[in-house]
């Protein structure tokens, strides 16, 4: 397990994100990149049904159960280059909560607009974006306001405009670069006026509370999980 | 400042003077006349309304719309429609246009690609000259897209950005398959928990001439009136758009039995509590008359 430095210790204590240049890379990232096509070609004509029948939002789409479609969408659950840092910053009690493994068109507008997930009080949420593709300015790229993670922060008004927002940094960069951030913070998806769909996995991790996750959450995978440390991470054992 | 119904519906018995369409819901001895919203009207102070054309799209399936235009011109404005596939929307567009009162024309599909991952050429759409025509002409345009369909907005929208879009009935989008009449002859329009139209519609608000309703609220929510299931949407619209774009309505008459033209009147404050009096007053009337050019009373 690869622990955070203390310079990175002290980035995440006032910024509230760290970004893991070629946190993936090599043969793990092309069977990353091939997992995530082969499924998301395979699965977009049902998103396409389920958007006309208003089951679906039309701007991105994520691929159903990823977890059960191929096992590397597993491994990247633990992979060892943010692991210890998503270890440390929960006092070693991390969980999953899921993944999503998204697709998002160009379009005129960014899908999203600027918020944070979760309020102060909720238990040390954590994200991490993994780009699958390389993200160039203007491509969707993740945005985050540094340090609004903080409950003495703000307040945050939520700009008509994405790169209205104050105090905000943007996040292109290559495939397999992998962004962690403190869901309590401000972020968004940039604009993508590029011609290229941005491909990322975000996985969305919290500091374990009691009940969070039941043990069937994750069952269908419970034959990768051998490890004490993978079945307490899936809450297998919960 | 006036208080206005910023969309809503009247028919007569289909006759040969006054032919429309029939339904179920609406069939031919069934009238909601202009006289019976003004009484209705009157009795909550409501001083002006939108009329949307239902029952049909040819020029002879506007006559009554047309008519209650002539006779109340202070008192409504009117939205028309366009016949699908009409070979010649601008003609049909300015023959109803042409000192009447209709302002504008109501859609929910515009013809491009169904897939957003697909190349977008905008011109290629089949709303496109429908647009161009708005644009050229300076009618407003009455949307209540589909699904399949929000995603082609925002090209619409960049392209034209001098025509004066309402998003109808809170932004958002019916599903295929997921509309139906209830018990009361309303229409009910089911959605996710989720409300996935935060990530299409509501992104338009970025487009300083997208407006929205504030209404429907019936077709949408799993409660009874005040609806505050709905509470979010508001907040969420209120958020994007700015009290200065939504305009309130009551989608009359469908709202006549359950919960009543009267309880609707109030629907904003039970659903955006916090609102100034200005910013209230904007959205119950002041808004439309603004940017839909109501006459003076």
């Amino acid at each position: 397990m690869i622990l955070p430095t203390p310079e990175q210790k002290a980035q995440w204590e006032k910024e509230g994100y760290l970004v893991f240049e070629n946190a993936i890379q090599g043969e793990d990232l092309k069977r990353l990149q091939n997992a995530f096509d082969y499924w998301a070609d395979a699965c977009k004509a049902e998103w396409l049904d389920r958007v006309e029948a208003g089951d679906a939002a039309a701007t991105f789409y994520d691929i159903p159960n990823p977890l059960e479609k191929d096992p590397i969408f597993i491994d990247i659950i633990d992979y060892p280059s943010y692991y210890g840092a998503l270890m440390e910053f929960t006092d070693h009690e991390l969980i999953l909560l899921g993944p999503q493994v998204r697709t998002v068109a160009p379009w005129p507008v960014s899908y999203t607009g600027w918020h944070p997930d979760v309020g102060y009080d909720n238990p040390l949420h954590i994200k991490v974006q993994i780009y699958v593709n390389d993200v160039e300015p203007g491509g969707g790229e993740f945005g985050f306001v540094p340090g609004s993670h903080k409950p003495d922060s703000g307040p945050y008004a939520r700009p008509m405009r994405q790169e209205s927002m104050t105090g905000h940094k943007t996040f292109p960069g290559k495939a397999g670069t992998a962004i962690m951030f403190n869901s309590c913070g401000w972020h968004v998806s940039m604009d993508n006026h590029s011609d290229t769909p941005r491909k990322s996995i975000i996985l969305i991790y919290e500091k374990r509370t009691p009940g969070r996750i039941g043990p069937e959450q994750f069952a269908a995978i419970s034959e990768y999980c051998q490890t004490p440390e993978r079945r307490a991470l899936f809450s297998l054992d919960s | 400042m006036p208080r206005i119904d910023s969309h809503l519906h009247v028919f007569t018995k289909a006759t040969p003077e006054y032919p429309r369409e029939t339904t179920p819901v609406c069939p031919a001895e069934r009238e909601e006349s202009a006289e019976k919203l003004l009484d209705v009207m009157a009795e909550h102070q409501i001083d002006q309304a939108v009329l949307v054309q239902m029952g049909g799209a040819s020029i002879e399936n506007h006559r009554y719309l047309l008519q209650c235009l002539k006779e109340y011109p202070n008192r409504f404005l009117g939205i028309g429609l366009v016949p699908e596939g009409h070979p010649n929307p601008a003609e049909h567009m300015a023959e109803l246009t042409d000192n009447t009162g209709i302002i504008g024309f109501r859609f929910s599909t515009f013809g491009g690609p169904r897939d957003i991952f697909a190349k977008m050429d905008v011109r290629k759409f089949a709303a496109y000259p429908i647009w161009k025509c708005a644009a050229e002409r300076d009618y407003v345009l009455w949307l209540y897209p589909n699904a399949i369909n929000a995603h082609l907005l925002p090209y619409l929208i960049q392209e034209f950005p001098q025509v004066r879009v309402v998003l109808n009935h809170l932004a958002a989008c019916p599903g295929k398959g997921k509309f139906s009449w209830d018990e009361f002859g309303r229409p009910q329009i089911q959605v996710t928990g989720y409300n996935l139209f935060m990530h299409t519609t509501y992104r338009l608000a970025r487009f300083e001439n997208v407006n929205v309703h504030l209404s429907g609220q019936y077709a949408f929510s799993r409660e009874e009136f005040p609806y505050k299931d709905l509470a979010g949407w508001h907040r969420g619209l209120l958020g994007g758009f700015g009290a200065k774009r939504l305009m309130w309505a009551t989608d009359f008459p469908w709202i006549l039995e359950e919960p009543g033209y009267g309880k609707l009147t109030t629907v904003i404050e039970e659903l955006i509590p916090n609102l100034s009096e200005a910013e209230l007053a904007g959205i119950m009337g002041g808004n439309a008359k603004r940017i839909l050019r109501f006459p003076d009373l």
